[in-house]
């Protein structure tokens, strides 16, 4: 089956923990991801400049691995991540801002992403709050 | 069109879970996690059929489930998801 999933929770949050989980199982169930989509305050599981204690698990940087490791389409919502100060060198480039923290593979995009990955998707799963 | 109601918020700091269960059908299911899962205290107030709690939230919070619930790991959570027609995250 075909899943998208919706990460609204920064990666601080057990919420975005929770996705991660839940897009790991995904997989390993034999299933498929269509789109992975950060939106809101879920774009600060993006960002690279994230430190974590050294006793807590780093969910952004599990996020990057697992993404990269599955090569994932994982998009970012443009909007809610330049007011939010995530962004990729183009952006930070065209507004001049002193650096870029979006790496590769996270894609910057449109809300439109998330209406096609649910159309294309049997099942939209959010994660967001707490 | 049967839905899972997947609800990750305390019951003792707002009224999500109260709202969640005015608009419960008997159909649908219910799925417990993060501090949603100390609803479980209180068997009384959770008389639903279809009640399901996220395994890793139940043992880290050592929440004694008075409910009758089902316990569920990411693998059965995930394929709670594909029993249900649709997924409504209470965010």
């Amino acid at each position: 089956m075909k899943f998208a999933i919706a990460v609204f929770a920064p990666a601080h949050a057990p919420a975005s923990r929770r996705a991660l989980r839940f897009a790991q199982a995904v997989l390993a169930e034999g299933h498929e991801i269509v789109r992975l989509f950060f939106y809101q305050d879920g774009v600060h599981s993006a960002s690279a400049n994230v430190v974590f204690p050294q006793d807590e698990s780093d969910i952004a940087a599990q996020w990057h691995t697992f993404i990269q490791q599955a090569q994932l389409d994982a998009v970012v919502c443009i909007a809610a991540a330049l007011r939010r100060g995530v962004l990729d060198e183009q952006e930070a480039g065209r507004y001049g801002r002193p650096a870029a923290n979006l790496p590769e593979p996270w894609v910057l995009s449109g809300l439109g992403q998330l209406h096609e990955a649910a159309q294309a998707a049997d099942r939209l799963v959010s994660f967001g709050g707490v | 069109m049967a839905t899972l109601h997947v609800l990750s918020h305390s019951p003792f700091t707002d009224g999500r879970l109260a709202s969640c269960l005015r608009v419960l059908g008997p159909e649908d299911g219910l799925l417990l996690c993060g501090d949603a899962v100390y609803a479980l205290a209180d068997a009384s107030a959770l008389r639903h059929p279809r009640l399901y709690a996220l395994e890793e939230d139940v043992q880290a919070r050592a929440v004694v489930a008075k409910a009758a619930v089902e316990v569920v790991d990411y693998p059965a959570f995930v394929a709670l998801t594909l029993t249900y027609a649709k997924v409504n995250s209470w965010l």
